[in-house]
Parts: C-alpha cells; sequence; structure tokens
C-alpha cells in the first residue's frame, strides 16, 4: 500500500525547467488546490450538520434541509478529491508481488496504472455528462430546498477533467521515471535516485 | 462461456492485476465494467455509469466516513495525542513498563477520537516513540508497542472500517458500534498485560516505573478532560440515540477544530494538511467503494457469491469449521492487503457463506458479531509481515531500529490478538452484549 505523503509547503529541488514542466507544475498545484477547496466543503457541511443538530436539541429547529445538503455536496465534495488522490497515490496497491523490483519496472507498472485512470475518467467524464443533460432535461430536485439534482454535475465534471489530467501527469511522470528521468512534479509517487 | 465460468476468470483477472500493482480500486472498477459489458453488453451499462457515482457517493450513511476522518485529521494537528500520552503516563508509568503500557492507553484513546490505524501509529508514534527512548526501553518493545497499539483503532468508535463493514452488510453502524466496545476494551487490557509479563520475562526490555508527584499527577488527568468531553459528546450522543452518526462526526469536526483554535494548536498548514489527509483518505474509500458496487453488478449476475456459498455449506462441514476456515482466509489475505480494501472486496463474497450457517444467533447478531471477528483478523495484518503498514509507519518514525526489530517486538502483541480472536469466535456473548443490552 502506497502512502507516500506529498507535501505542498515541502522545499522544492530545481525541477526540469521546460515549459512542460511548468505546465505541469501549475496543473498539479490546480488540482491540490481542488482538493483543498473540497476539504473546506466537507468542513462548511460539518458546521451546518452541527448548527442543525445543535439547534434541534435546543430548540426542538433543526435546518430542514441539512440532510439533503449533506448528501448533494458531499458527493461532489468526494469527486472534488479524487484528482489529487491520483496525483499523490493515494490509491492503495498491493506492493508485496513487486517489492523486489527496480524503481524503472515499479513505475512502468504505474504507467499501466495510469492507462486505466485515463480510461475511466474518459468513460465517467463522457457518461456522467449525458447523465447530467438527462438530469436537466427531466428534472429532479432535493425535497426541500428544491435544488435541481443537475447542479451536482458541472463541479463533478470538473473535477472529472482534472482527474484525467491528474492520470496524464502520473503517466508522463511514470514514463519519465521508467526511464531513469527525474519525475516533472513533487507531488507524484515517482521516485528516481537523482 | 457459462456465466459463472465467466465471473471466476473474472476473479482470476483481479488478483492478477491487483498482484501487478494497479491501484485495487481500479481493478474492481475494470473487472466489473469488462465483466458487465461482455455478460450482457454495453448498453445498460453505460447507462448506468450516467448516474451510477453520483448515486453511490450522495449516500447519507456514506456521509459519515469524511466527517469522521476530518475529524481524526484534525485531532492529530491539535496536540491532544501529547495530553492523552501524558494522562496516561501519569496514572500508569510507576508500574515497571509503565511507559509502554501508557502508550497502549494513549493510542485506545487516540483511536476514541481517530477512525485510522494508520493516523493512530504515526500520530501516537511521534509523541510517544522518543518518551519510550529516553526511558531506555528495548527499541524492538518500544516500535512494537506502538505498532500493536495503532491496531486498537479499529474497534474503539469512530472506526472507518467498522463502519465501511456496516454499510457494507447492510446492518446498524450504532449497533456496530455497541459491540466492538467490549472487544475493543478487552485488546487494550490484553495488551497491557501483555506488556507487563513480557518486562517481567524480559527485565531488560522495559525500566522500573517511577511515580509522579501529586501535582503532576493532577494536571496531566485535567489534560485528559478535553478528549474525554469530545468523545462523551460524539460517540456518548450516538450510543445514546440523541443524534445519527453523520451529524455526531461533524459535531466531533467542530469541536476538535475549537479545541484547536482555541488552545492556539491548529495551524494554517495543520489544518491543511488535515484537509489533504482527508483528501488522500477519503477519496481513496469511495473510489474503492465504486468498485465495488460495479464489480457487484458483475458478479452477482455471475452468481459467484452464491456458489461460494453452496459450496461451502454443501462441504459437510460444520458452521464454526468454516468459520475457522473463513478467518484463516482473511488472516493470509489480510497479511497482503491493507485492511479495508480486504473488507470492501471480500466481505461480499463471505458474507453470503455466513449468513446461511447456524451459530445460534438471530441473523443480525451473526452479522455483527461476525464482522468484530473478521475486522479483528484483517487488522493483524496491519502488523504482520510482509506489509505490516504499521511496522512500515513506525519504522519510518525510528529509522534506527531494524523493521525485523519491530515485528519481533510486535509478536507479543501478536499471540495476544490470536488469543483474542479465539475467545470472540469461540464466545460471541463478548460481542453481543452491549447490544443486547442497548435494544
Amino acid at each position: 500500500m502506497s502512502t507516500e505523503k506529498a507535501d505542498p509547503g515541502v522545499a522544492t529541488a530545481p525541477r526540469p525547467d521546460t515549459p512542460l514542466a511548468k505546465v505541469i507544475a501549475g496543473l498539479s498545484r490546480v488540482i491540490v488546490f481542488w482538493a483543498l477547496l473540497g476539504g473546506l466543503g466537507a468542513c462548511a457541511l460539518a458546521l451546518m450538520t452541527t448548527y442543525s443538530a445543535v439547534s434541534n436539541l435546543l430548540f426542538a429547529a433543526p435546518f430542514s434541509a441539512d440532510y439533503e445538503l449533506m448528501k448533494h455536496v458531499i458527493a461532489v465534495v468526494i469527486f472534488m478529491f479524487l484528482p489529487y488522490c491520483q496525483l499523490v497515490g493515494a490509491n492503495v496497491t498491493v506492493d508485496i508481488f513487486t517489492e523486489g523490483m527496480s524503481e524503472a519496472k515499479k513505475a512502468a507498472m504505474g504507467v499501466f496504472s495510469s492507462l486505466f485512470a485515463i480510461a475511466f475518467s474518459l468513460l465517467l467524464l463522457r457518461q456522467m455528462w449525458l447523465g447530467m443533460w438527462s438530469y436537466v432535461r427531466y428534472p429532479e430536485v432535493t425535497p426541500v430546498l428544491q435544488l435541481p439534482l443537475w447542479t451536482a454535475f458541472p463541479p463533478i465534471l470538473v473535477s472529472l477533467g482534472l482527474l484525467l489530467i491528474a492520470s496524464l501527469i502520473t503517466l508522463i511522470d511514470g514514463i519519465r521515471a521508467a526511464r531513469g528521468r527525474a519525475p516533472f512534479t513533487h507531488h507524484t509517487p515517482f521516485q528516481t535516485a537523482e | 462461456m457459462d456465466s459463472l465460468a465467466l465471473g471466476l476468470v473474472g476473479l482470476v483477472v483481479l488478483l492478477g492485476l491487483i498482484a501487478i500493482r494497479v491501484p485495487i480500486a481500479y481493478t474492481m472498477i475494470l473487472v466489473g465494467i469488462g465483466g458487465t459489458w461482455i455478460q450482457s453488453g454495453p448498453l445498460i451499462l453505460l447507462n448506468q455509469l450516467k448516474d451510477l457515482a453520483y448515486a453511490q457517493f450522495s449516500n447519507y450513511d456514506l456521509s459519515v466516513l469524511p466527517m469522521f476522518i476530518l475529524m481524526g485529521g484534525l485531532a492529530s494537528q491539535t496536540g491532544l495525542s501529547r495530553d492523552l500520552f501524558r494522562g496516561a503516563n501519569a496514572w500508569l508509568g510507576r508500574f515497571r513498563g509503565g511507559v509502554a503500557m501508557a502508550a497502549i492507553a494513549a493510542c485506545a484513546g487516540f483511536g476514541a477520537l481517530s477512525g485510522s490505524s494508520t493516523a493512530t501509529a504515526s500520530t501516537m508514534g511521534s509523541v510517544a516513540l522518543p518518551e519510550l527512548r529516553r526511558y531506555r526501553y528495548a527499541p524492538s518493545l518500544a516500535t512494537g508497542t506502538i505498532a500493536a497499539g495503532g491496531t486498537l483503532g479499529i474497534l474503539i468508535p469512530p472506526s472507518v472500517v467498522l463502519i465501511v463493514y456496516a454499510i457494507i452488510v447492510e446492518t446498524n453502524i450504532v449497533t456496530m458500534f455497541a459491540a466492538a466496545l467490549i472487544p475493543g476494551i478487552l485488546a487494550a487490557l490484553m495488551f497491557l498485560i501483555t506488556i507487563a509479563i513480557y518486562v517481567r520475562a524480559v527485565p531488560a526490555s522495559g525500566p522500573e516505573g517511577q511515580k509522579v508527584p501529586g501535582s503532576e499527577l493532577w494536571s496531566a488527568t485535567l489534560g485528559l478532560v478535553p478528549v474525554i468531553v469530545i468523545f462523551g459528546i460524539v460517540i456518548g450522543g450516538i450510543y445514546a440515540g440523541i443524534y445519527n452518526p453523520t451529524p455526531a462526526a461533524a459535531i466531533g469536526v467542530f469541536l476538535v477544530a475549537v479545541y484547536g483554535i482555541v488552545r492556539g494548536k491548529l495551524s494554517w498548514s495543520g489544518f491543511k494538511s488535515a484537509l489533504l489527509d482527508t483528501a488522500r483518505m477519503s477519496g481513496m474509500i469511495f473510489l474503492i467503494l465504486l468498485g465495488a458496487e460495479l464489480l457487484k453488478i458483475f458478479m452477482a449476475r455471475a452468481g459467484v457469491p452464491q456458489a461460494a456459498a453452496d459450496f461451502l455449506q454443501t462441504s459437510g462441514l460444520g458452521a464454526f469449521e468454516i468459520l475457522a476456515l473463513v478467518i484463516v482466509v482473511f488472516l493470509i489475505f489480510g497479511c497482503l492487503m491493507d485492511s479495508l480494501s480486504m473488507v470492501i472486496l471480500a466481505i461480499p463474497f463471505f458474507w453470503p457463506v455466513i449468513a446461511g450457517l447456524d451459530f445460534g444467533l438471530s441473523p443480525e447478531e451473526t452479522k455483527i458479531w461476525f464482522g468484530v471477528v473478521i475486522l479483528v483478523t484483517v487488522e493483524l495484518g496491519l502488523i504482520t509481515p510482509p506489509v505490516g503498514l504499521n511496522v512500515f509507519i513506525i519504522n519510518s518514525l525510528a529509522k534506527d531500529v531494524p523493521m525485523r526489530q519491530t515485528f519481533k517486538g510486535v509478536m507479543p502483541f501478536f499471540a495476544s490478538e490470536i488469543v483474542r480472536i479465539i475467545l470472540l469466535a469461540a464466545f460471541p456473548a463478548i460481542t453481543l452484549a452491549v447490544p443486547r443490552l442497548l435494544q
């Protein structure tokens, strides 16, 4: 299981100084920012739910939309976490059979996994795009606030787009690492003897 | 190819992909989608994918997971772990091996704030390891204690794996929390006894205890108050039926954050790393859950879980023999895989087997009892070779102690855990006492 930690505050060693490297570094920052935004969303949900529970206990007056907002927003928040998970290699793997292999071979397997992630994000991006339009055409709304369900989809689609980008970044870094070159970002779990 | 054969091929492909280090979530997604595609063509599947993931993630029961993970993430950043250790040490430090005992008690206490074993091991490790070294504990006992202590979190509520199990087998999370209480406390007590025996058998491993002065005892005990209050409000409120797990967890996030801010312990960068920890863990879990859903669609149509249940039930083995077999399977795979993936991947296949057996319990009780036994079993994988994750984490904190030493230090605790599994499996009443009381 990989538990590589990518600390965004860590001092950065010089990276390959090419335009592509800069683009990738910038996109990685966007992905980290997006996950932090999702985390803030989770905090907001916690606050809202706390308010509702306390108000219910003290004044028997819960915030009546707490249930549906939690359901609706937490789904968006989870999607916002997925690109970051892909970028930093948070998705657990079983390493026991490959432990003795060289870093280059492990990176090659990482490339293989990145291809799956790319295929998955493309497929889900297309289907959920279609899914959003069927929710627009045949609207369903939440019970209290009458919030249309499709409103969850735009941020989810952005997340899936970023998941695609994150998978491309891990693909590129994996290919570089397999060739023994330094990865483009500090976030991806690929290690080389630099 | 008949559909059962296709399902079995799917399983082989699944294990093959896992072995070549494809993330477990993606192997489940791939096999689930691929299998369903071959079974019944792409149309139904593509249609399902339009809102399957949204429907799966916008589940109120599941929302408790990111909330508890966030609470644990914040708790790691607020110095509560230090207070816990100091308080435990004030009481237990007087015994031989007392600092190690205090580390176990503090791990149990931190398990009450955090749902993650690995987070407990790494947070308590950074607090307790330096102390254990300062008091000249044998390195293997020091690292082994923390690695084992981390596993206490799996049963002490709130536990992420416990919640995931409850959701998979569709049982009440609150009942699960209640069931885990005595087995969780039992584990902590057995670990304390293990240390007491060990330091008597190997006196060089742990020094004599030192009594702390009355003033330190008093102030260290006061330091435990915030943890007790937070646990009491969050988990106590759940037990008392005042609120559901999700609001309880949200209140927990709020309380821990307020404590951190008021005490000036929660920095901006600490807050950010709590958020990113939450993102990593929640994203990982939900992606596996999505994979499990896709795999379930495929496997249920192929009839694999039912075939496994039929096979074992007509094998002529008794109920407890089959249970023992299942425990051994989980023990072996638990050593290769992290506990959460193991539970999500394997429970859907093994639960139908267990559900069809007669242990003299009601179906609901069987669910709860089996869950507790199996969670304890998979958690052992965290401290056993080859991929004892807690051992890896402790190893990264104490680089001068060779991994082999830590695995050696964990062995007495491993033995204690095997005894506990046997006790829990043989006497379901240990697990079921509190749920029966609450009914």
